[in-house]
C-alpha cells in the first residue's frame, strides 16, 4: 500500500535530492534534432545520448514528483495519487543510483533500466484518473467544475511531461533495434504519409464501431497519398483514431434508427509550408457551444475506468487508455508536443469538425511544463 | 480643427459631468427584451424607452470619452482621435442639456436629437483607423495588444449605442414590414440573408475580377428565428467576400474550375451556426491571429483627406480592412461568436455562431 508520508518509504537524503533535481533547468529537444541525432548510428552517439538522459530524466521526474506532493483539494493524499508518486520516486532513485555511463556495457545496462522505468509507468493515466475520481466523490457537488481549473492545468502539464519522458526513453530504446524498417529512426518515420496513417487509423476506428453497433459509416480520405514528412506515426495514429472514433459514434447514434443512409466521415489532409493539417468532419449532429469546453476536460469523464479494483493491467498502451474518456485532451497534448494543435469546432444540429495541425518543420522544441 | 486641450472647447463643469457619468453603472438589454418591448410601441412605452435612453446613453458615451482621453503611446493626442473625442463630448452635451421627457412631443424631439447624434458619429471607424495609423510607427507588440483591446471595447460599445439609438428611431416607423420590430426581424430566415449577402459579395467579385466562383448554400429555407438582418448580412458578406477573393486569386491563372464556396446553415437548440468554407489555399497558422487585428490593415483609407463621406454605412467601411474584427464584435454583441480555422495549402472555414435564444445581455465593456 502506498505510504501517506514520504519519509515512511523514502530516506530524507533521497527526498532532499528530489527537491534539488526538481529545481534544475529542463532541456528540450526538437523532432528534427532527435531525427538527425538518431540517424547517425555510432556507439559514441549512443553513449552521449545515454549520458544526456542520465542527467535529464531525473530532472523531469523529480519535478513531477514534487508537484504530485502539493496538489490542491487534498488530491495528493488520494491512494491512487500516492501510488503514482511512489512510481516517480522509485524511478528517480533508480536513475540516481545508476553509476556514470562510460562504455558500451554501461550504455546497454542503462537502456535496459530506462525501458523498465517506462514499463513501470505504463498505467499512470488510468491510475491518475482513479485518483481524480476519488477526489470528485469527496467534493461538494455544488462546486462548479470550471473552478477546478488548477487541477486541470496540473493534469495538462503532468501528462505533457509524461509524453516527453516516454518519447525520450522510447526513442532511445528503439534506436537500439538492429534491423529497423526503411526510413525509420526510432519512433520517427522520416517519410511518413499522413494519408496512409489516416486510412489505417480510420479502418481501426471503423472496426471498433462495427463491433459496437453492427454497422459503421464510411470514411473518405482526401489528400495527396504521395506526400510525406517526418513525424511519429504512432502519435498520429492515436490522434486520428480518437477523432474518427468520436465522429463514427456521433453519426451512428444519430442515424441508427433512421432510414436515411448515414453520411460519410470526411477526412482532408492538407500540406502547407508550415503545417500539415488533417480535418475530420462529421454530420453527427454537433455539440452545443456551451458543451464544447467540457470535451477537453479530464474531470467529466463518464467512461468506465478499467482500474476500478486496482487491478493490474500489465502493458496497457496509450491507445487503449485513450478510449476511457481522456482521448481528446490527451490527443491535444500529443498534437502540441511537436508544436502542433488540435481544435474542435461544432455546428449544433449539424456536425463537428476537428482540425489536427502538425508542424511540418520539426523545429519546435518540446514543451517543458 | 480639434483642439488638444479639453478645456478650450468644453467648460469645466461639463468635464466634471463627463467624469461623473462615466463612472456610473451601465445597463444592458437583451435582444429578446428589445423585441418584446418594441412589439408594443404605445405612447407610454415610447416615453419610457426615451427616458431610459436619456439616462443610459450619456453614461456609455461619457465612459468612452474618458477612455479616449487616456490612451497610451500618445494616441489620445493624434488629430483624428481628438476629432472623435470631440464628437463624443458634443453628443454628451446634447443629451445632458435635453430637458426631462414628459410627453409625446418631448419624446419626438428626443428621438430626432439622438438620430442626429447617430449621424454625427457615422465615420468614427475610419477616423479612428486614421488615428491608429498615425501611431503605428515604432510600437512594440505589447503596446499593440493594449491598443487592440481598447479598440475592441470601443467598437463594441459603439455597436451597442448605435443599436439602442437605431432601434428606438426605427420603432417609430408607422408602417413597418411584417414581423419587423425596429431593426429586429422576428422571423428572420438565415438562409435568405445568406443568399442575399452572397449575391452581393459575388457582384463585388465580378466587378473586381470579371468572374466569380459559385456559392452553394445548404440548410432549411423555412427555418427562422429573431435577429437583426443587417448585422447578419454584413457578417456573411464579409466572410463570403474574403472566400471569393481567396479562391479567385488561387485559380485565376489556372485551367481548373474554381471550387465553389460552401455555406451551411445549421439550427440547433442554443445556436444557429453558419459555416462559410472555401478552398482558397488557406492561411498559415502563424498568420491567423493577424487577420483579427485592426493594426494590419493594408487597404486604402478613404478618409485620408478628411473628406466628408456623408451617410457612410458600415458595409462599405468593412471593406477597408476592419471587416473581420468588427464582424466578430457584431457576432459577440448578441451572445454569438466568429471563429476562423484554416488549413494551409487547402482552404479556410469560418464559423458564425448566433445565439438562438436572444437572452444574452449586451456586452458592456
Amino acid at each position: 500500500m502506498a505510504a501517506k508520508k514520504l519519509y515512511d518509504s523514502f530516506s530524507k537524503a533521497l527526498i532532499d535530492e528530489v527537491h534539488r533535481w526538481g529545481a534544475m533547468k529542463q532541456t528540450g529537444v526538437t523532432l528534427r534534432y532527435m531525427m538527425e541525432f538518431g540517424s547517425r548510428f555510432t556507439h559514441r552517439n549512443h553513449i552521449l545520448a545515454a549520458q544526456f538522459l542520465h542527467k535529464e530524466l531525473p530532472i523531469r521526474i523529480a519535478r513531477r514528483a514534487i508537484e504530485l506532493e502539493s496538489l490542491p483539494y487534498g488530491l495528493s493524499e488520494k491512494p491512487a495519487i500516492l501510488k503514482v508518486r511512489d512510481w516517480y520516486l522509485d524511478s528517480f532513485r533508480d536513475l540516481r543510483s545508476f553509476p556514470d555511463i562510460k562504455d558500451q556495457n554501461d550504455e546497454q545496462e542503462f537502456t535496459k533500466m530506462i525501458n523498465l522505468i517506462k514499463v513501470r509507468h505504463n498505467n499512470v493515466v488510468p491510475t491518475m484518473a482513479l485518483g481524480v475520481q476519488q477526489l470528485k466523490k469527496g467534493l461538494d457537488p455544488k462546486l462548479d467544475y470550471q473552478d477546478l481549473d488548477d487541477i486541470h492545468q496540473f493534469l495538462d502539464r503532468f501528462y505533457m511531461s509524461r509524453i516527453g519522458i516516454r518519447m525520450l526513453i522510447g526513442q532511445h530504446v528503439a534506436l537500439h533495434e538492429p534491423n529497423p524498417p526503411p526510413d525509420r529512426i526510432g519512433y520517427i518515420h522520416a517519410k511518413m504519409s499522413p494519408v496512409e496513417v489516416a486510412r489505417n487509423a480510420s479502418e481501426d476506428a471503423r472496426c471498433v464501431c462495427l463491433r459496437e453497433y453492427g454497422s459503421a459509416p464510411d470514411v473518405n480520405v482526401y489528400g495527396d497519398p504521395n506526400f510525406t514528412f517526418p513525424y511519429v506515426p504512432t502519435h498520429l495514429h492515436l490522434m486520428v483514431f480518437e477523432l474518427v472514433k468520436n465522429s463514427l459514434r456521433a453519426v451512428e447514434e444519430r442515424f441508427m434508427d433512421s432510414d436515411k443512409l448515414a453520411p460519410p466521415i470526411r477526412i482532408i489532409v492538407a500540406d502547407g509550408l508550415e503545417d500539415v493539417t488533417i480535418k475530420v468532419s462529421d454530420e453527427g449532429g454537433g455539440i452545443p457551444r456551451s458543451g464544447l469546453p467540457r470535451i477537453f476536460t479530464y474531470l467529466y469523464s463518464t467512461a468506465k475506468n478499467p482500474l476500478d479494483e486496482q487491478s493490474d493491467l500489465g502493458t496497457g498502451d496509450m491507445a487503449t487508455m485513450a478510449g476511457y474518456g481522456y482521448g481528446l485532451p490527451i490527443s491535444r497534448l500529443y498534437a502540441r508536443y511537436f508544436g502542433g494543435d488540435l481544435q474542435i469546432i461544432s455546428m449544433e444540429g449539424y456536425g463537428t469538425d476537428a482540425y489536427l495541425h502538425l508542424s511540418r518543420l520539426g523545429d519546435s522544441q518540446e514543451p517543458l511544463p | 480643427m480639434a483642439t488638444k486641450k479639453l478645456y478650450e472647447n468644453f467648460s469645466k463643469s461639463l468635464m466634471d459631468e463627463v467624469q461623473k457619468w462615466g463612472g456610473m453603472k451601465q445597463t444592458g438589454v437583451s435582444l429578446r427584451y428589445m423585441l418584446d418591448f418594441g412589439s408594443v410601441p404605445s405612447d407610454r412605452n415610447l416615453i419610457i424607452a426615451a427616458q431610459f435612453l436619456h439616462k443610459e446613453l450619456p453614461i456609455r458615451i461619457a465612459r468612452r470619452a474618458i477612455e479616449l482621453d487616456s490612451l497610451p503611446y500618445g494616441l489620445s493626442q493624434k488629430p483624428a482621435v481628438l476629432k472623435v473625442r470631440d464628437w463624443y463630448l458634443d453628443s454628451f452635451r446634447d443629451l445632458r442639456s435635453f430637458p426631462e421627457i414628459k410627453d409625446m412631443s418631448d419624446e419626438r424631439d428626443f428621438t430626432q436629437m439622438i438620430k442626429l447624434i447617430k449621424v454625427r458619429h457615422n465615420n468614427v471607424v475610419p477616423t479612428m483607423a486614421l488615428g491608429v495609423k498615425q501611431l503605428k510607427k515604432g510600437l512594440e507588440d505589447e503596446g499593440l495588444d493594449e491598443i487592440h483591446q481598447f479598440l475592441d471595447r470601443f467598437y463594441m460599445s459603439r455597436i451597442g449605442i448605435r443599436m439602442l439609438i437605431g432601434q428606438h428611431v426605427a420603432v417609430h416607423d408607422p408602417n413597418p414590414p411584417p414581423n419587423c420590430i425596429g431593426y429586429i426581424h422576428a422571423k428572420m430566415s438565415p438562409m435568405q440573408v445568406a443568399k442575399d449577402a452572397s449575391e452581393d459579395a459575388r457582384s463585388v467579385c465580378l466587378r473586381e475580377y470579371g468572374t466569380a466562383p459559385d456559392i452553394n448554400i445548404y440548410g432549411d429555407p423555412t427555418f427562422t428565428f429573431p435577429y437583426v438582418p443587417t448585422h447578419l448580412h454584413m457578417m456573411v458578406f464579409e466572410l463570403v467576400k474574403n472566400s471569393l477573393r481567396a479562391v479567385q486569386e488561387r485559380y485565376m491563372d489556372s485551367d481548373k474550375v474554381p471550387p465553389p464556396i460552401r455555406i451551411i446553415v445549421a439550427d440547433g437548440a442554443e445556436d444557429v451556426t453558419i459555416k462559410v468554407s472555401d478552398e482558397g489555399g488557406g492561411i498559415a497558422r502563424s498568420g491567423l491571429p493577424k487577420i483579427f487585428t485592426y493594426l494590419y490593415s493594408t487597404a486604402n483609407n478613404p478618409l485620408y483627406e478628411q473628406s466628408n463621406l456623408g451617410a457612410v454605412d458600415m458595409v462599405t467601411m468593412a471593406g477597408y480592412g476592419y471587416g473581420l474584427p468588427i464582424s466578430r464584435l457584431y457576432a459577440r454583441y448578441f451572445g454569438g461568436d466568429l471563429q476562423i480555422i484554416s488549413m494551409e495549402g487547402y482552404g479556410t472555414d469560418a464559423y458564425l455562431h448566433l445565439s438562438r435564444l436572444g437572452d444574452s445581455q449586451e456586452p458592456l465593456p
